[in-house]
């Protein structure tokens, strides 16, 4: 096979794939819980920072993974306490007041960390041979990686009891709490779980892409788009949206030039939100 | 308007001596921050006072200034470019409309979706502009746009900047005021309920993002020769998601609001970003508070300034209302065979009757028979998937709210839906503008002085409505069931359908409004329909009853024939099996 | 009308808020008219900040205090006034009419993108001397402005032919970021590529600020299979994707050459990403020269162990305060005309020797250095190379 188009298709896969998981954490809070979070990718990015900070220590690079979702989660409680929660029936004011602790983030991790870009050494450095093309191996790392993320979460969701309660809790709340599950707490646990894929998505993209205090903005901007087009509450919503965006863009970016790219998601995107804002799997 | 004009020209002089107090640079400083401030008050107005918010009000300034500027480098000599910079704003103004057009008929609501569009139309924006490179100049931007002849100090666009502020103030003032800004307001509260009442929301809606564009456009094209540079940064996110805040921050529903908002935080964090970095910290703290906390932002507090401000209102004298626009011979209903589901579960099914005189007509039968089903199915809200609606002999298809209204058709919901946050008065107003109004009226405030021997026939039944400033939220449940009832009548429509219109009353109150039902039916001459479970309530208003059973009609007659009809009693007393 | 109490009162409080904002125009700083004032914009805060800031505003601070020591210029102290250039060119526009307007500077001096430059240049309207310091793209000829920078002559005709006679590369792909200094830095290379007889195989720009990734634009390079890369990439992007390219493993076969690649970059980069990247430019903090031994001893000892890296952004700034000092002392005066004619011919110091301005830009010494780790080893040094501008 042509190595370059190896090459290429391998491109478009990767883009996907950490597309998925970069979604994930928004995935989580948005499809199940309603919640609009704008500070989403600031999540990302500590989760990102956090890695840089121990790579800056001296330590192995995996210590960062624990650390970030310890970073994350600490970080989760408290706003969900005190943003979410007061403003669960108001999703206009969440979006605003998620948007306004993006902001708040970002000012704290460029006071913290100054404006610049921050270089991550990449943790596995060769390149392995993908059907007779050369190709970066953390990168196939980490394809490998997220679909065994996606893959598990799925399974999780669909067969274990705590999935059945979350299902049950996002379907009908008062029936649920009226059998007995604590609504709240799970919330708050959903909320939290969410956040800390996001910084685990930062902990795995970090060596791959500049680490600057406005990375988060370009991810929030994107996880929305893929949960406009591809459907919110739903695995396959998450993964068609992922494979609409993601592909469309590398696509794109292959034939043309990023900014056609780019500009081509914005253009789905707003056809979406205009005509099909469940996207294409989501419930009506 | 007499106080709006004395306060604009205070507000004006106070601009226009501002510079001899603080010096050149603050004028070019603050020459700046007051076209922001323009363009915020655009957002206020969309937000504020139409409940919806734009997150992309950067594109209409940008657009604005890169026309303005390409104006000014094309023409810049000439005496008469002053006359073309308005155009640059207007088109801004006809882009913005347009987009709101689309936007608002392609969907029915205006939340956080709307918003992410408008961000995502402006990104977008973003990136032609800054790839476009033979027309905007790329990243490099448009360069050398020289100042408006005559204005090239730097403080010069001060002045210009001062009047146009000041006109926005008084503009935006205005139209709160008017009848426009009232029916805005209601839009914000319950949009369903405005367009049951003729109005095509979408189009007023609109109006208020065309106006928002308007207005950006103006600080755009001030922008231009003021900075002599344009670069896509302007369009991008930064300046847009900075209007909102300062809008927050410094109060949406109030027309100062914003004019706080832009001076205290944007000149604050001008001049105090650079000394610390902890300023943007505190900004955006600030912000998630006014959102969590205090909604109405500073203006809020500063309402009861307001009424040290010079210029009371006098008594406004009644004028007499035009007629309304709806054809005034009796209606003609004909519902045949109409189906409709919801999934697998059939909610009308063959339902045929007919309303050929006006009349008092009720609807009764048990639960779940498709009462409530069949005036959805008349408004639009359910979809028939077989059968055919006639109004007046018209085949009624894909009918909307907005449709049926214009045509005569009131409704009046089960629980009532009154606009709690307007007071009683421009609850009946929004009401009696229904169908009798032009887009001229809308902006006039003549029409806030109508009155109609129908409301005040009903004003003299029911006195509280006299309290006319006192807010419908604060109204008992059944005052509030009467108040919507009286909007319902002052549209003074052909057919009236009612939902359990004495759900909730007091025996005196029903007795009222049956009353008053009565009255209206022999007055106005409508048909009225209403969806009742009360029997004696039938008993004394139905001149013909509907009995519908599972989705079907199960029989029709007088009061006498249903309550002899065995069909009748099978189906609420059950069946001998 | 009348006037009501309660208006008279809103009156009276409106004029007492008015004063109050107004205040602090009274309050600034009234003593000190007699310092010659430079207005200094530099990345104070942004995406540059931490990688230029600290060398801009050490080196120029520097240089201030040599010039102090000697009597200052003229007689009167130096004192720099800050400023931040790597902002938005709104707030850049109202930083300088602060200067002009309120601290009445006496010299600018720029060390930012060109986008801001030309914002500054509308925006100073010659009112007062403008000297911009880092590298660019040529064809500033706005009155009473005068530039130090790198010009795309002296960076491109010394580097590609030499690499092209050394390493024989016969195609070229060109990537940068998609703003003017790329575009005319690429422009002029070409007309070089064609002398030599090296193919264009493909032009690619992506956009500024925007958080570009590059793997497709990677494979593009690998599909086309150039001896060499031109890079016009600043900041974040010239990181990412030289470290892109090494990842994908072209580093092995394919030279680069990288416009604006100074230490702060390169340490960015890595070593593991830097082997075959060149670059050339008129400072490295490896060049060898007594001058540039003298200035890194004085910079040591003011700054000591903490002194931030030396790189070309900052290091520009150090020759800027100089050039300032050398033509206002030569004309005894600031003023337009009088700083026009002391400029042409003058020669001042830089932080690793001299320079000479002709024709209000500067011909200089200029260095090739190869990336080796993360430090730069000069191979080539080319004297005295023509800015080839031609303002008058």
């Amino acid at each position: 096979m042509d190595p370059l188009l190896v090459t290429q298709a391998l491109n478009v896969l990767y883009e996907v794939v950490t597309l998925a998981v970069i979604v994930l954490g928004l995935a989580i809070v948005f499809g199940l819980l309603g919640v609009m979070n704008l500070a989403h990718g600031e999540f990302i990015a500590l989760g990102a920072y956090v890695a840089y900070v121990c790579q800056s220590l001296g330590l192995p690079y995996l210590a960062a993974v624990p650390a970030a979702i310890a970073a994350c989660a600490l970080l989760a409680l408290p706003v969900e306490r005190f943003l979410i929660r007061p403003l669960y029936d108001r999703p206009f004011d969440t979006l605003l007041a998620t948007w306004g602790l993006s902001l708040f983030m970002r000012k704290a991790i460029e006071i913290g960390f100054g404006g610049g870009y921050k270089s991550l050494k990449i943790p596995v450095s060769d390149s392995v041979l993908v059907l007779g093309a050369p190709f970066p191996a953390y990168r196939v790392l980490l394809m490998a990686l997220c679909a065994v993320l996606i893959a598990a979460l799925l399974l999780w969701y669909r067969r274990s009891v705590a999935g059945a309660r979350v299902k049950a809790m996002v379907g009908n709340r008062e029936l649920a709490q009226a059998v007995g599950i604590r609504t709240d707490r799970l919330a708050r646990d959903t909320f939290v779980v969410g956040l800390c894929f996001a910084g685990l998505a930062g902990v795995m993209v970090a060596p791959l892409v500049s680490v600057q205090p406005y990375m988060g903005l370009d991810y929030v901007l994107r996880s929305f788009f893929v949960l406009v087009v591809g459907g919110l509450g739903s695995p396959l919503g998450l993964l068609s949206g992922a494979a609409a965006i993601g592909g469309v863009e590398s696509a794109m970016s292959a034939l043309v030039d990023r900014t056609a790219g780019y500009s081509t998601v914005l253009l789905i995107a707003i056809f979406f939100l205009w005509r099909r804002p469940h996207g294409i799997f989501g419930r009506s | 308007m007499g106080s709006l004009a004395v306060r604009s020209a205070v507000l004006l002089l106070l601009l226009l001596a501002l510079p001899l107090a603080l010096g050149e640079y603050w004028a070019f400083q603050l020459g700046l921050f007051f076209l922001y401030a323009i363009a915020a008050l655009g957002v206020a107005l969309c937000w504020g006072q139409a409940g919806f918010l734009p997150l992309g009000q950067a594109l209409f300034v940008g657009l604005a200034a890169y026309l303005s500027g390409a104006a000014l480098i094309q023409w810049g000599e000439a005496w008469w470019v002053f006359l073309l910079l308005p155009f640059a704003a207007l088109a801004a103004g006809a882009l913005a409309f347009l987009l709101g057009l689309i936007i608002f008929r392609g969907r029915s609501e205006s939340g956080p979706y709307f918003a992410i569009i408008t961000l995502a139309i402006s990104l977008l924006a973003f990136q032609v502009a800054n790839s476009w490179n033979e027309v905007t100049g790329g990243y490099n931007g448009m360069k050398g746009i020289p100042g408006l002849p005559g204005l090239e100090g730097f403080s010069d666009v001060y002045y210009l900047a001062a009047v146009a502020l000041a006109c926005a103030v008084a503009l935006c003032g205005w139209l709160v005021q008017a009848p426009l800004g009232t029916l805005w307001r209601a839009i914000a509260l319950n949009e369903r309920r405005v367009a049951y009442f003729g109005y095509d929301t979408a189009m007023l809606k609109a109006i208020a993002f065309g106006l928002s564009g308007v207005l950006a456009g103006i600080a755009g094209a001030l922008y231009a020769p003021q900075q002599g540079l344009v670069t896509p940064e302007l369009v991008g996110f930064a300046l847009s998601a900075d209007l909102v805040i300062w809008v927050a921050v410094g109060g949406r529903k109030r027309v100062l609001g914003p004019v706080l908002g832009v001076v205290l935080v944007g000149i604050l964090s001008a001049e105090l970003r650079e000394r610390t970095y902890y300023w943007d910290l505190i900004v955006a703290a600030g912000f998630v508070f006014v959102v969590l906390y205090a909604s109405g932002g500073i203006g809020a507090l500063l309402a009861p300034l307001e009424r040290l401000l010079p210029g009371r209102r006098k008594a406004l004298e009644p004028l007499r209302a035009p007629a309304p626009k709806a054809p005034r011979t009796a209606v003609t209903l004909a519902i045949e065979g109409v189906s409709a589901a919801a999934g697998e579960v059939r909610i009308l099914d063959r339902l045929s009757l007919a309303i050929a005189r006006p009349g008092i007509y009720c609807l009764i039968g048990p639960n779940g028979a498709g009462k409530t089903s069949t005036f959805n199915m008349l408004t639009g809200e359910l979809r028939a998937q077989a059968g055919e609606v006639r109004l007046d002999g018209d085949t009624l298809s894909k009918p909307t709210p907005y449709r049926l209204a214009r045509r005569g058709v009131g409704r009046k919901f089960q629980i009532p839906s009154v606009f709690g946050e307007l007071s009683i008065d421009e609850n009946l107003r929004i009401a009696l503008w229904s169908g009798r109004t032009s887009l001229l009226d809308w902006l006039r405030p003549a029409p806030r002085r109508w009155d109609t021997p129908v409301l005040a026939a009903l004003r003299g039944r029911y006195p509280f409505l006299d309290d006319g400033a006192r807010l419908a939220s604060a109204l008992s449940h059944g005052e509030r069931q009467v108040l919507e009832l009286s909007m319902a009548l002052v549209t003074e429509p052909r057919l009236l359908l009612l939902d359990e219109p004495c759900a909730g009353l007091s025996g005196e109150e029903t007795a009222q409004v049956m009353a008053v039902i009565r009255w209206a039916r022999d007055t106005l001459g409508l048909s009225v329909v209403i969806i009742e479970h009360d029997m004696a309530l039938v008993k004394q208003l139905a001149e013909h009853v509907f009995v519908l059973h599972q989705g079907r009609l199960l029989a029709e007659g007088d009061v006498a024939a249903i309550r002899s009809d065995p069909r009748v009693h099978e189906v609420y007393v059950g069946a001998a099996e | 009308m009348t006037t009501s109490p309660a208006r008279r009162k809103f009156l009276i409080a409106s004029a007492a808020g008015t004063a109050l904002i107004g205040a602090p125009a009274f309050i600034r700083d009234a003593g000190a008219a007699k310092d010659f004032k430079i207005g200094m914009f530099y990345a104070i805060a942004g995406p540059a900040a931490n990688l230029f800031g600290p060398t801009q505003k050490a080196c120029a601070e520097l240089a201030v205090e040599q010039i102090n020591a000697k009597g200052g210029i003229l007689g009167r102290r130096v004192q720099l006034l800050f400023a931040n250039g790597d902002a938005a060119v709104a707030d850049a526009t109202k930083s300088a009419v602060r200067m002009l307007l309120e601290d009445k500077v006496d010299f600018f001096l720029g060390s930012h993108n060109s986008a801001v430059r030309e914002a500054l240049v509308a925006t100073i309207k010659a009112r007062v001397p403008y000297v911009y310091t880092p590298i660019y793209e040529g064809g500033e000829c706005s009155p009473n402005t005068y530039v130090i920078a790198d010009t795309p002559r002296q960076q491109m005709e010394t580097v590609l032919p030499w690499l092209h006679k050394k390493a024989g590369y016969k195609s070229v792909y060109l990537i940068g970021n998609d703003y003017v200094w790329p575009q005319v830095t690429n422009k002029y290379a070409k007309g070089i590529f064609k002398k030599l007889g090296v193919n264009v195989l493909g032009e690619e720009y992506v956009p500024l600020g925007a958080p570009n990734k590059f793997e497709e634009a990677v494979t593009r390079i690998k599909g086309a299979g150039p001896g060499l890369v031109l890079i016009t990439l600043v900041g974040g992007d010239n990181v990412n994707f030289n470290r892109t390219f090494a990842g994908f493993g072209l580093d092995k076969n394919i030279l680069r050459v990288s416009s604006l690649l100074e230490e702060n970059t390169l340490l960015g980069i890595g070593a593991e990403s830097s082997s075959g990247l060149y670059g050339c430019m008129s400072y490295y903090s490896s060049v060898d020269t007594p001058a540039h031994r003298a200035f890194k001893a004085a910079y040591r000892k003011k700054y000591g162990d903490k002194a931030p890296i030396l790189g070309l952004i900052g290091v520009d700034t150090y020759a800027g305060v100089k050039f300032v000092e050398a033509v206002v002392t030569k004309a005894k005066a600031n003023t337009a005309a009088k700083v026009k004619s002391a400029a042409n011919g003058i020669t001042f110091a830089s932080a690793t020797g001299t320079m000479t301005m002709r024709n209000r830009h500067v011909d200089k010494d200029m260095y090739l250095a190869e990336c080796k780790g993360t430090e730069f080893q000069i191979v080539e040094t080319f004297s005295n190379v023509k800015s080839g501008q031609t303002c008058t």
